[in-house]
């Protein structure tokens, strides 16, 4: 498998200086091995503390049951289902996996191509929520956001993304994506299904993200 | 990023390439837009038969199913 790699840039949140980092155009054996090795026991450890504390489930990181080598093996070899990542210091910092066959539900694009967000997930360590402090590198989640408005201008669909988002996300979709809510979705799970329409993708991208 | 890619020749009917030309319009996606996003649906549903799935249209209406014949 070749993999293109472009250059990018995160922040170190500690050292306040931002820090090279690469975009990958596909998720690898040695993401995966990342995400088992490094992003899993981080997550145990920090559930267990949670429920140990009596924190109530419904405040637990909601993709803790993700598995990202089943996602990656469900989706090997589907032309319709791009994966990315994003590497910096020699480690897997978030992933994604989108997928070019669904079409736009918001009024003004109804119909139209887009690329929807099938997963989309940060390194534990980067997460508000899982850091003790403060999160070791900020961006991660708009470079990925970037990188599927970047896919979906070069394959023609302007920019538009769709996704349906955990609850836990539901206000950074909304407030720092800028995208448009359009409410439950009884079809799925009741999640919250968002969509960026072009004009958004540009406003997303002009703020420097 | 863009991955690498290959050019190829297509040689289409008449009818073929006004087919494509109307899905372009109503898409409004290039020519190669289209037949990239046909490749992957047909792939898809190619290994989604191939896994036993069945292949359906549902009438938004009626809920009347139509098995599609996949060759």
């Amino acid at each position: 498998m070749s993999v293109e790699i472009s250059s990018a840039f995160l922040l170190d949140v500690a050292a306040g200086q931002a820090v090279a980092a690469e975009l990958w155009d596909a998720v690898t054996e040695q993401q995966l091995v990342h995400w088992e090795d490094e992003w899993m026991p981080v997550q145990r450890e920090f559930v267990e503390r949670m429920k140990a504390a009596g924190v109530e489930r419904a405040l637990l990181p909601q993709s803790r049951h993700w598995d990202w080598r089943r996602k990656a093996e469900a989706f090997s070899g589907s032309l319709a289902n791009p994966s990315f990542c994003v590497m910096c210091q020699g480690m897997t910092q978030g992933m994604m996996i989108v997928n070019t066959l669904h079409k736009a539900r918001v009024a003004s694009q109804a119909g139209k191509e887009l690329i929807y967000i099938e997963y989309l997930e940060n390194a534990p360590w980067n997460r508000r929520h899982f850091a003790s402090d403060q999160p070791r590198f900020a961006g991660v989640g708009s470079l990925l956001m970037r990188a599927a408005i970047e896919f979906s201008r070069e394959e023609g669909f302007k920019g538009r993304l769709g996704l349906h988002s955990l609850p836990q996300s539901n206000g950074w979709y909304s407030n720092a994506c800028g995208m448009t809510d359009l409410g439950t979705d009884a079809d799925y799970q009741n999640l919250h299904y968002f969509e960026m329409t072009p004009e958004q993708a540009d406003t997303f991208i002009a703020k420097g993200n | 990023m863009a991955a690498a890619k290959k050019t190829m020749t297509l040689n289409l009917t008449d009818a073929e390439m006004g087919a494509l030309e109307e899905l372009c319009v109503k898409k409004d996606l290039s020519k190669t837009a289209v037949l990239r996003q046909a490749l992957r649906l047909y792939q898809t549903v190619e290994t989604r038969v191939g896994r036993g799935a069945k292949l359906f249209f549902e009438d938004d209406q009626t809920k009347e199913k139509a098995e599609v014949m996949m060759l």
